[in-house]
């Protein structure tokens, strides 16, 4: 019996909802969650990862 | 020089102190009517160059983009010279650079049948008029903006914090230095205080400089006629979202009865998502290039904080150069990160729809 796991696939870590790895995402890109709209970053394409995105950084001036 | 640099260096070498940018306004329409844009100076003395898209095949609504930047600067003249890979002059970061980021990297694309790339040299960004950008916004409606100030050619904007700004006066009768009743000086000084204590209060719980109201002692002046004291203080505040106006200028008031407020400025503070279709085409393009692609909140404001309210569109700022050097006697651009900023924001309007490579002539 073999064993299969879906690589393109993982979950929102702030509400779980599924995420599918879109064609042509780069490593790094911050994409909206679907079910929760938590802003979150692609840490690894295979397998596909991602992490909530780190906070904006904060800069003095224009 | 290579034609890049050739526009840019001509730019930062026209002087253009705000209310005084027609001359380089001129120059920067003549040199987009050269690239193939549909280039005009309006009313309020912007410079505005249209690459138009032509119809959709499909027959519908033209859309646009519009990449707005400013072509005025604050004084001091600083020699226009290129040094080891380094362009100086005043303008180079704020925001000349970008200007010139921004028509360069246009005119070497086809806009997308059915959307028009709008290019927005905007004139007094740097005063408090912001008269260049309050005309504009009533223009056009976009479905996206990118605002032409210096992010560095790796990083994006996506927010700038608001401001409000009063001068507030008051006299008293002159009394003797070596009597009971304090100086005026020193009352006007007890008020900045007490002004800055409110906000240590208000910023208490709050750790984001982008999250807290920060105030300025902008100017404070004296003056004795014989019979009275006068003092005017001018103070500005840099507001974070959603800041009610009204609530800060009562609380101003309820600090100083005894003075005249007079209130300007105004501007409210605007950001935008990270993962808005302009932010993301950007951070794809900075990626490819192989930067960083950090995204960034700011505490000054910029004409972001004008049309962002009006247009409602997803809006970033985006332009090379390191903003610590604006307003600055040593401002300069590395020609290696204008150079990149170019191909990035070519890149980002390809890959966000807007925009085709050109067809080899």
């Amino acid at each position: 019996m073999t064993n299969t796991t879906d690589t393109s696939t993982t979950n929102c870590p702030e509400c779980d909802a599924p995420l599918q790895r879109e064609e042509g995402v780069m490593a790094n890109e911050i994409l909206p969650c679907e079910g929760c709209g938590a802003e979150l970053e692609v840490t690894s394409l295979e397998p596909f990862t991602v992490e909530l995105a780190p906070e904006v950084e904060e800069d003095w001036g224009e | 020089m290579n034609d890049n640099v050739t526009l840019l260096h001509a730019l930062v070498s026209t002087p253009s102190v705000s209310r005084d940018e027609a001359a380089v306004a001129r120059l920067l329409v003549d040199n987009m009517c050269e690239l193939g844009f549909d280039a005009h100076v309006d009313e309020a003395g912007n410079a505005v160059g249209l690459m138009p898209g032509g119809p959709a095949p499909d027959g519908r609504a033209q859309r646009s983009i519009v990449l707005l930047g400013h072509i005025d600067t604050v004084p001091g003249l600083i020699p226009v010279r290129i040094e080891d890979g380094l362009l100086y002059g005043r303008g180079s970061v704020d925001a000349k650079g970008c200007m010139a980021t921004f028509t360069r990297a246009v005119a070497s694309v086809t806009p997308t049948p059915g959307v028009d790339i709008i290019v927005v040299g905007c004139v007094e960004e740097e005063s408090s008029t912001s008269k260049g950008a309050r005309f504009a916004k009533d223009c056009f409606r976009p479905e996206a903006c990118i605002i032409g100030e210096p992010s560095g050619w790796d990083a994006v904007t996506l927010g700038y914090k608001g401001c409000l700004r009063f001068k507030a006066t008051f006299k008293a009768a002159v009394g003797h230095s070596a009597g009971p009743i304090a100086p005026i000086a020193e009352t006007a000084a007890d008020l900045w205080q007490g002004f800055k204590s409110w906000c240590d209060e208000h910023n208490a719980e709050k750790p984001r400089l982008f999250d807290q109201v920060l105030p300025s002692l902008q100017e404070f002046v004296t003056t004795n006629d014989g019979l009275h004291e006068h003092v005017s203080l001018r103070v500005g505040f840099r507001l974070p979202m959603e800041f009610a106006l009204a609530d800060l200028e009562r609380i101003v008031a309820e600090r100083a009865p005894q003075c005249e407020f007079e209130f300007y400025g105004h501007e409210p503070a605007w950001d935008s998502k990270a993962t808005s279709p302009v932010a993301r085409s950007l951070r794809r393009a900075i990626l490819q290039a192989g930067g960083q692609a950090a995204f960034k909140k700011k505490t000054g404001t910029s004409d972001m904080n004008v049309v962002g309210p009006e247009w409602n569109c997803p809006i970033v700022a985006y332009g090379p150069g390191d903003s610590t050097l604006d307003h600055t006697p040593n401002e300069h651009l590395p020609l290696e990160d204008y150079e990149r900023a170019i191909l990035v924001l070519q890149s980002a309007l390809i890959g966000g729809g807007w925009a085709q490579p050109k067809a080899s002539e």
